[in-house]
C-alpha cells in the first residue's frame, strides 16, 4: 500500500518536474518528436501506396468497362450508320450509344453527303460538344496511322481523364475504321472519385491515430527512461548534500540499471573515503588532545616550582648567582608562555571536539570590559566609549577571553591609544576595538582568524601563541554572534564584535547535542517565583 | 613565628609525584603546613589521623577518583575541599561542585592562585561579631557561627554558612552571582557561576523544608538570589 502511494508520490513529483523543465531540448519531447515522426512516415507511405494501387484498381477496373462498351456500341451502332449520315441519323445513333448500360454521354462526328460536318449529340444541345474534348485527344483520334506488321489499324482508341468544375471525366474517342464517324464519349467519374475520397479520408484518420497512439507510446517510453533518470538525479542531489548513504535500489539488467549501480559504486567508494578522512582528522584532533592532557601533568609541577624559582629572584635580589639570574628569569617567562600555549591548545581542542560549553550569567558588559582592561593593567592605553546599564546574558569567562585577546591584539599590532566602544543593536551587543596601527594589509585580512597564521614570515616568534584570535572567534560563535575584521577609512584595524544578547537558547540546544549533566546549572531554581 | 598566629594544615591529594613534590614545595613556602596522599584510600585514611583544616584534592585518581572521595568525606564532615582538576572540561566541574566541592582550580595552577583560593575557603569559618537573626523556622546565630532550624543544628560548610551569612544580611534584596563570587569565594571579575549555583542548591537541600520548592533562598530570574523571610 505504501509502495504504490510512494510510487504515485514520485510520479507526480516527476511529472511536475518535467513540466517545469519542458524545453525543446529535453528527452521527453524528443523522444516524443522522433516517435511521432517515424509514426508519421510509416503511416504516410503505407496510406500513399495503398491509395495509390486502390486508385488505380478502381479506376482502371471502370473504365476498361466503360471503354469496352464504347467501342461495342461504336462498332454496333456507328459503323451500321451510312458513310454519310443526315444530322438525324447521326443525333438517334448518339441517343441510342448513351442510353447503354454505362450511361456516357456520346458525340458522333461526321460528314454529310454534302460535305458539311454534322454532330449527333446525346445530351441535346446543351450536352456533350466538341469543346469539351481536349484538343490533343482530338487530333490523336482524328491522326491516321501508318498500317505496319505492329500497328494493324489506322485508327484506334484514345482515352484521357480531364477534371471539369471540379467532377473527373472519362473522356475517349474513335474513328469507325473504313470510313464512318468520329465517336466521342463523356464518362463522369465521380462515383469512383467518391470511393477513393472516403479511401483517402480513412487512411488520414488511421495515419492521425498512428500519430496519436506513437506520441502516446512515446511518452509511455520517455516516462520508463525518465522515471530511473530522475530518480539518479535526485539521488545525486542528495549525495552532494552530504548523505553519503544514498543508493539507489538497481532492477533490470539495461543500460539505466548499469548507470545505477555504477552511481552506487561510486557513492560507497566516497563514503568510504569520506569516513577514513574523518577518522584520520579524527585521529589528529584526539592526539592534539591527548597531547595538551599529557603536557599538562609536568607543567603543573613546573610552573609549581617556577613560582617558587620567581619569588626566590623577588625575594632577596643579590642572593643569586648573577650567572644563573638570567636563566631562572628565561625559564620562568618561557614556562609562562608554555602554559598559555597548552591552555590555548586545550581550548582549541575543546572547540574541534565540540565539547566547549556556555556558562551564561547576566553580566553588565560595561563592567565586564572595564574589568577585563583593569585586570591586565591595560587602563592607560584603552580608550572606552561604553553605554552604562548594558545587561547581556553570556558566558562572561569567553566574552573576558575575546576582549583580551582583541585588545591584546591592538595594542601589540596598531599601538595605543586603542577604542573601545560598545554599542546596542536590537538584540545583540556591538563591541568595537579600533586602533592606531598602520592597519592590516589586504591580503593578510582574510587570514587574520586562521590559526598559527604569521602576518609575514619575517616576524618569526609573535609573543601570542598564534590562536588568540582564532579562539576569540570561536568564543563568538559559540554564543552565536561574529567577529569581523576591517580596515578603519581612517586608519587603523577595526574588529567588531556582535554578541546577542541573550545566548541561553543555543546552550539549550547544545546541551542537548551535546553531554547530559543531569542538572540545569544554567537555569537553577525556577521554581521561585 | 613566635606569635599565635596558627598555621593551616592541609591534606594534599594527587597520584602525580611530580605535581606532589612541587605543590607541597610550594605551599609550603606560602606557611602551610602540608600531609600528602598518593591515592584517595590513603588520602582518607590520613584523614582519620589528623585533622586538617582543609583538603586540596586531585580529581583524577588511580582507585577511588577524586568526585567520589569528595563524597564519601560529605557524608560526616563538611571539611572544606578545593578540587584540582586536570580536565577543565565543564562536565567535570559539574560533577565536582555536585560531589560537594568548595571551589576548583584548574591544572596547571600557579601557587598564588591555589595559596589564595585555601586563604578565601579558610576564612569563611572566621566568626564575625554580633547578634543573630531570624527567618521562620531558620535561626542563624553570627556569633556562634551556628545555624538551627527548628531548634536542630544545621551542619553547614564554611562555604555554605558563609553563603547564608552574605544573604542573611541583605534579607530581601537580591544578589547577583558575580555579587556572591566576591563576597563568599572573593573570586576576581571572572568567577564561575556555577560555583553559586550548586552552593544554593546544596544549601536548599539542608535549609528549606522542600528544596524542590524553596521558600527561603529564592530565584531572582535574571538576576541572583535573595533571602526572604516565610509569610
Amino acid at each position: 500500500m505504501t509502495d504504490t502511494q510512494g510510487g504515485l508520490r514520485g510520479w507526480s513529483a516527476g511529472r511536475r518536474g518535467s513540466l517545469s523543465r519542458l524545453r525543446f531540448t529535453s528527452l521527453r519531447l524528443r523522444l516524443v518528436l522522433v516517435f511521432g515522426l517515424v509514426a508519421l512516415t510509416a503511416a504516410v507511405s503505407a496510406s500513399g501506396i495503398a491509395y495509390w494501387l486502390n486508385r488505380e484498381a478502381v479506376l482502371t477496373r471502370a473504365q476498361d468497362a466503360v471503354l469496352r462498351d464504347f467501342r461495342q456500341e461504336m462498332q454496333n451502332r456507328a459503323g451500321a450508320l451510312p458513310e454519310h449520315p443526315t444530322q438525324d441519323q447521326l443525333q438517334r445513333a448518339a441517343s441510342q450509344m448513351a442510353a447503354s448500360s454505362q450511361r456516357f454521354s456520346v458525340l458522333l462526328v461526321a460528314q454529310d453527303a454534302d460535305g458539311k460536318t454534322v454532330y449527333g449529340n446525346s445530351g441535346g444541345i446543351n450536352g456533350f460538344a466538341l469543346e469539351d474534348v481536349p484538343k490533343t485527344l482530338r487530333a490523336a483520334v482524328t491522326r491516321r496511322q501508318e498500317v505496319s506488321d505492329t500497328n494493324k489499324e489506322p485508327y484506334h482508341l484514345y482515352w484521357q481523364r480531364v477534371t471539369e468544375d471540379g467532377t473527373p471525366y472519362l473522356v475517349a474517342g474513335t474513328r469507325v475504321i473504313g470510313g464512318g464517324p468520329t465517336g466521342y464519349m463523356a464518362k463522369s467519374l465521380e462515383p469512383e472519385a467518391k470511393d477513393l475520397n472516403s479511401l483517402a479520408w480513412s487512411l488520414g484518420i488511421a495515419t492521425g491515430l498512428a500519430l496519436i497512439g506513437a506520441a502516446l507510446l512515446a511518452q509511455a517510453a520517455a516516462t520508463t527512461v525518465l522515471k530511473p533518470v530522475h530518480r539518479l538525479g535526485v539521488a545525486a542531489r542528495r549525495l552532494g548534500e552530504g548523505k553519503l548513504d544514498t543508493r539507489l535500489q538497481v532492477s533490470g539488467t539495461d543500460e539505466l540499471a548499469d548507470l545505477s549501480r555504477t552511481f552506487n559504486n561510486a557513492a560507497e567508494a566516497l563514503e568510504q573515503r569520506v569516513a577514513e578522512m574523518a577518522a584520520r582528522d579524527d585521529a589528529s584532533r584526539r592526539f592534539v588532545a591527548d597531547m595538551s592532557h599529557e603536557l599538562r601533568t609536568p607543567l603543573t609541577a613546573i610552573t609549581a616550582v617556577t613560582e617558587v624559582l620567581e619569588e626566590e629572584l623577588e625575594a632577596e635580589t643579590g642572593s643569586m648567582d648573577p650567572m644563573i639570574e638570567p636563566a631562572v628569569r628565561l625559564v620562568v617567562s618561557e614556562t609562562r608562555r608554555l602554559n598559555d600555549l597548552v591552555e590555548n591548545l586545550m581550548e582549541v581542542t575543546r572547540f574541534d571536539a565540540g565539547t566547549a560549553r556556555l556558562v551564561l550569567d547576566d553580566v553588565d558588559v560595561a563592567d565586564q570590559i572595564t574589568a577585563c582592561i583593569d585586570a591586565r593593567a591595560w587602563l592607560d592605553a584603552v580608550e572606552l566609549d561604553v553605554e552604562r546599564g548594558l545587561h547581556a546574558r553570556l558566558d562572561p569567562r569567553r566574552l573576558d577571553v575575546i576582549l583580551a585577546n582583541l585588545i591584546g591584539n591592538a595594542l601589540k599590532h596598531g599601538g595605543s591609544p586603542v577604542r573601545v566602544s560598545v554599542r546596542q543593536a536590537d538584540d545583540s551587543v556591538v563591541i568595537q576595538v579600533r586602533d592606531h596601527g598602520p592597519g592590516i594589509p589586504e591580503d593578510v585580512l582574510p587570514h587574520v582568524f586562521d590559526r598559527f597564521y604569521k602576518a609575514s614570515a619575517s616576524r618569526p616568534r609573535s609573543e601570542g601563541s598564534g590562536l588568540g584570535l582564532s579562539i576569540a572567534l570561536e568564543n563568538a560563535h559559540i554564543h552565536g554572534g561574529e567577529i569581523t575584521a576591517a580596515n578603519s577609512p581612517e586608519g587603523g584595524a577595526v574588529f567588531t564584535l556582535r554578541l546577542p544578547r541573550d545566548a541561553s537558547e543555543l546552550t539549550e540546544e547544545n546541551g542537548e547535542g551535546g553531554r547530559d549533566t543531569k542538572t540545569d546549572q544554567h537555569r537553577p531554581g525556577e521554581e521561585g517565583s | 613565628m613566635g606569635q599565635n598566629v596558627r598555621v593551616p594544615s592541609l591534606l594534599l591529594i594527587e597520584d602525580d609525584d611530580a605535581i606532589r613534590t612541587a605543590l607541597e614545595l610550594s605551599l609550603t613556602r606560602q606557611g602551610h603546613r602540608v600531609a600528602t596522599a598518593a591515592s584517595g584510600e590513603d588520602g582518607l585514611k590520613l584523614l582519620r589521623e589528623q585533622r586538617p583544616d582543609l583538603i586540596v584534592l586531585d580529581v583524577m585518581l588511580p582507585g577511588i577518583d577524586g568526585f567520589e572521595v569528595c563524597r564519601r568525606i560529605r557524608r560526616t564532615d563538611q571539611l572544606p575541599i578545593i578540587l584540582l582538576t586536570a580536565r577543565s572540561d565543564d562536565i567535570d566541574v559539574v560533577v565536582g561542585l555536585e560531589s560537594g566541592a568548595d571551589d576548583y582550580v584548574v591544572k596547571p595552577v600557579q601557587g598564588r592562585v591555589l595559596d589564595a583560593r585555601i586563604r578565601a575557603v579558610l576564612r569563611r569559618g572566621e566568626r564575625e561579631s554580633s547578634d543573630s537573626a531570624t527567618f521562620g523556622s531558620l535561626v542563624i546565630d553570627r556569633s556562634a557561627m551556628t545555624v538551627t532550624k527548628n531548634g536542630e543544628d544545621l551542619q553547614l560548610t564554611p562555604t555554605e554558612l558563609r553563603l547564608l551569612l552574605e544573604l542573611s544580611r541583605r534579607p530581601g534584596q537580591a544578589l547577583s552571582r558575580q555579587q556572591l563570587l566576591r563576597l563568599v569565594w572573593e573570586h576576581d571579575y571572572l568567577g564561575d557561576s556555577r560555583l553559586v549555583d550548586a552552593c544554593v542548591q546544596r544549601l536548599r537541600a539542608k535549609v528549606e523544608d522542600v528544596p524542590s520548592s524553596p521558600t527561603l533562598i529564592r530565584t531572582v530570574r535574571g538576576v541572583g538570589y535573595r533571602l526572604d523571610t516565610p509569610q
